[in-house]
C-alpha cells in the first residue's frame, strides 16, 4: 500500500517536472526566468552529486565548490586561451577533476565525521585562494568564454542553453537514480548504515567512498563547465567556500536521501538568491543559515520528503473527517 | 578427524598493556558447530574481530582452509567465505529487510557503477539473481512477510534473524555468530537453534559466541573455553561441563 503511494508520487513528480521544464522557457514567462532556470539546472547537478555523497553514503563534503570551480576554470582556460573545442575542454575538465578527486580521495576519506567536514572545508578554501592567486585573470576571473555548439548550432541564447543544461541535468538525475537502486547504491547506503557491517559482507568501504566522491566531483565539474560556457565569464567569487555551504543547503532542503529532491532544493535556493533576496546583500547568508536550521528542526528529511508525507497525512485527516461527518449524519 | 576450516596459531592481540587474546591455538572443524564460551572479558569478541579482520593481530597466524589470512582486508575475508553477525546487530537502518539481505549478496555479484548507471543487461541479469537469492535467505529465516518493512522496525528477535540472513547471503563457508541468543525469549531461542542446525546442514561451518549455556550445550558439537584471553579447555559439551578448570573460571577459584 505504502509502496504504491510512493510509486505514484514518484511518477507524478517526474511528469510534472517534465511539463514544467517544457513550459517555463516560453514567451509567457518574463525573460530572465529562463536564465534562472539554467542556473537551477546547473546547481541541481552539483546538488545531486552531494546527495549521493552525503545523503546516501553519509560522507560530508563542505568543499564541493572547489570541484565546481576546477571544472569551470579548466573549461574556460582550455577553450579561451588554448582555443580548444569547448566540448573537448569540458571533457578534459571532467577527467582532470575526477583524477584530482581520486588522488585526494584516499587520504581524505581516512577521516570521519567532523574531521572530514573540516578537511573538505579547508580544501575548498585552498582551491578558492588558488583561483584568485594562480589562475589566469586573478580575482577578476576570465571573460569571453566561447559558447558550446553542435555543428553550426551554437548555444548562444538562454533559451537554447536552457535545453542544453536541463538535458545534462536529466541524464545525471536518471543515472543517479539508477545507481541508488543498484548493487553499488546498496553498498553506498550500507556504508551509511554501518561501516563495520558493510566490511563484514565484503564491501570495500574505502574504495566505494572514493568512487562516489569522484563521481560527485565529476558532476560538479560538468556543472562548472556548463556555467562557464553559459555565463561566458567566471571569477573566483563564484566558487568561494560559501558556495559549498549553499550547495549543502540545497541538498538538505530537497532531502538528503532523495535524488529528485535535489531539483526542489536547488530551485528554491536559486529563486531565493536571485529573486527574493536581491536587496539583502550580505544578509543573504543569514537567511540561508536560518533556512538550514528550520529545515533540520522541522523537516529533517527535507522539504521534498516532507511534502510527500504531509500529503499522505492530509489525506488521512480528510478521510477521518469525512468518516466523522458520515457517522454524525447517521446519528441524527 | 576431518580437516579444519579455520586454524589459529599463537594468535594474540594486545590493546596497549591489556592482552585481550593471548596465544590462542585452535582448530575449527569443517561442517561442525563450534561454540566459544567464557566469562565476560574473556576475549571472545576480540577473537571474532581478529578472524574477520576488524583489526590486525599483534602476533600469531590465522589460516582459513589452509591459507594464511593475516594480510587480507576484512572485506576480502568476506569474499573468501567468512561471514559474521555482530553483538549489537548493526543492520542497515536506511534499508528495507529485503534490501539488507540483497546487500549481503555483494561479494557474489560483480556489476558496478557503469552497468547500474545505464541499466545495462548485465545489471538486469545479476539483479534478478540477487533478488531471487535474497528471497531464499529471507524465507530461510522466516521473515518473508516483512520483506518491504524497514529493517529497524522489526523486534529484536527478528532483527537478529535478519542479521544472520544477511551474513548467509554472502554465501559463506564459515559463519561467525556473536551472541545470537542474547535478548531472545525461549521460543525465539528454540527457533534459533533450529536455524543454526539448518545452516550447518547447508554445509556451512558455524562458530558461535554465546552466554546462554543450555543453548550452547544443546547445539555445539565442540566447545572452546576462553578465560582472560587464554584457551583453558576444549572438548564436547559433556566433557566441558565436567572440566574443573572451566568450573573454576565461571565460579571463581578456591582461595586456599
Amino acid at each position: 500500500m505504502l509502496e504504491r503511494v510512493k510509486r505514484k508520487w514518484y511518477y507524478s513528480v517526474i511528469v510534472s517536472l517534465l511539463v514544467l521544464l517544457i513550459v517555463i522557457p516560453f514567451d509567457w514567462f518574463p525573460g530572465h526566468y529562463t536564465t534562472i532556470m539554467v542556473l537551477i539546472g546547473i546547481n541541481t547537478m552539483v546538488t545531486v552529486g552531494l546527495c549521493l555523497l552525503l545523503g546516501y553514503t553519509g560522507q560530508v563534503s563542505l568543499g564541493h565548490a572547489a570541484f565546481y570551480g576546477i571544472g569551470a576554470y579548466f573549461s574556460a582556460v582550455l577553450s579561451k586561451t588554448y582555443h580548444l573545442n569547448p566540448w573537448l575542454a569540458m571533457l578534459i575538465a571532467a577527467i582532470a577533476t575526477g583524477a584530482f578527486a581520486y588522488v585526494i580521495g584516499y587520504p581524505i576519506f581516512r577521516l570521519k565525521g567532523n574531521y572530514l567536514a573540516v578537511a573538505t572545508l579547508a580544501l575548498g578554501v585552498i582551491v578558492y585562494i588558488l583561483f584568485g592567486k594562480l589562475a589566469p585573470g586573478g580575482p577578476d576571473g576570465i571573460a569571453g568564454i566561447p559558447n558550446l555548439s553542435i555543428g553550426g548550432f551554437a548555444f548562444d541564447t538562454w533559451f537554447k542553453r536552457y535545453f542544453l543544461v536541463w538535458g545534462f541535468c536529466l541524464v545525471i538525475l536518471l543515472i543517479s537514480q539508477n545507481i541508488v537502486n543498484s548493487r553499488s547504491g546498496r553498498a553506498l547506503r550500507a556504508i551509511h548504515g554501518s561501516e563495520a557491517a558493510a566490511e563484514s559482507i565484503g564491501i570495500n568501504v574505502d574504495r566505494f567512498k572514493v568512487k562516489i566522491f569522484v563521481l560527485s566531483c565529476v558532476y560538479a565539474s560538468l556543472a562548472g563547465s556548463l556555467l562557464a560556457h553559459s555565463m561566458a565569464h567566471i571569477s573566483p567569487s563564484s566558487f568561494d567556500p560559501m558556495v559549498s555551504v549553499i550547495v549543502v543547503v540545497m541538498a538538505v532542503m530537497g532531502g538528503l536521501a532523495s535524488i529528485w529532491g535535489a531539483v526542489f532544493g536547488a530551485g528554491i535556493v536559486v529563486m531565493l538568491k536571485h529573486e527574493l533576496l536581491l536587496g539583502f546583500g550580505e544578509l543573504e547568508i543569514i537567511i540561508y543559515g536560518l533556512i538550514l536550521m528550520l529545515v533540520m528542526i522541522f523537516m529533517p528529511e527535507g522539504l521534498f520528503v516532507w511534502l510527500k508525507s504531509s500529503y499522505v497525512k492530509l489525506k488521512e485527516l480528510y478521510i477521518r473527517w469525512r468518516l466523522g461527518q458520515i457517522r454524525r449524519g447517521a446519528e441524527t | 578427524m576431518s580437516e579444519s576450516i579455520l586454524e589459529t596459531r599463537g594468535l594474540s592481540k594486545a590493546f596497549g598493556g591489556l592482552i585481550a587474546v593471548d596465544k590462542v591455538d585452535m582448530a575449527v572443524e569443517t561442517g561442525k558447530i563450534t561454540a566459544i564460551i567464557g566469562p565476560n572479558g574473556a576475549g571472545k569478541t576480540t577473537l571474532f574481530n581478529l578472524i574477520t579482520g576488524v583489526y590486525p593481530a599483534s602476533s600469531g597466524d590465522i589460516f582459513f582452509q589452509g591459507k594464511p589470512l593475516k594480510k587480507e582486508h576484512a572485506h576480502t575475508r568476506a569474499t573468501l567465505g567468512i561471514a559474521r553477525t555482530f553483538q549489537n546487530v548493526l543492520l542497515f537502518g536506511n534499508m528495507t529487510v529485503l534490501e539488507n539481505i540483497m546487500t549481503g549478496q555483494h561479494p557474489r555479484s560483480r556489476y558496478g557503477f557503469l552497468e547500474s548507471a545505464f541499466r545495462l543487461p548485465k545489471a538486469h541479469r545479476e539483479e534478478e539473481t540477487i533478488s531471487l537469492n535474497a528471497m531464499k535467505y529471507l524465507n530461510l529465516v522466516g521473515l518473508g512477510m516483512h520483506a518491504e518493512q524497514n529493517a529497524l522496525s522489526l523486534p529484536l528477535g527478528q532483527q537478529k534473524l535478519l542479521a544472520i540472513a544477511r551474513a548467509l547471503a554472502t554465501e559463506p563457508k564459515l559463519v561467525l555468530l556473536d551472541e545470537p541468543g542474547a535478548g531472545l525469549n525461549i521460543l525465539e531461542k528454540r527457533e534459533l537453534s533450529d536455524l543454526i542446525h539448518r545452516i550447518r546442514d547447508m554445509g556451512i561451518s558455524v562458530i558461535l559466541v554465546e552466554h546462554d549455556m543450555p543453548l550452547v550445550m544443546g547445539i555445539a558439537e565442540w566447545v572452546i573455553v576462553l578465560d582472560t584471553g587464554k584457551k583453558i579447555a576444549e572438548g564436547t559439551a559433556a566433557q566441558i561441563q565436567k572440566d574443573p578448570k572451566v568450573i573454576a573460571a565461571y565460579l571463581g577459584e578456591d582461595e586456599d
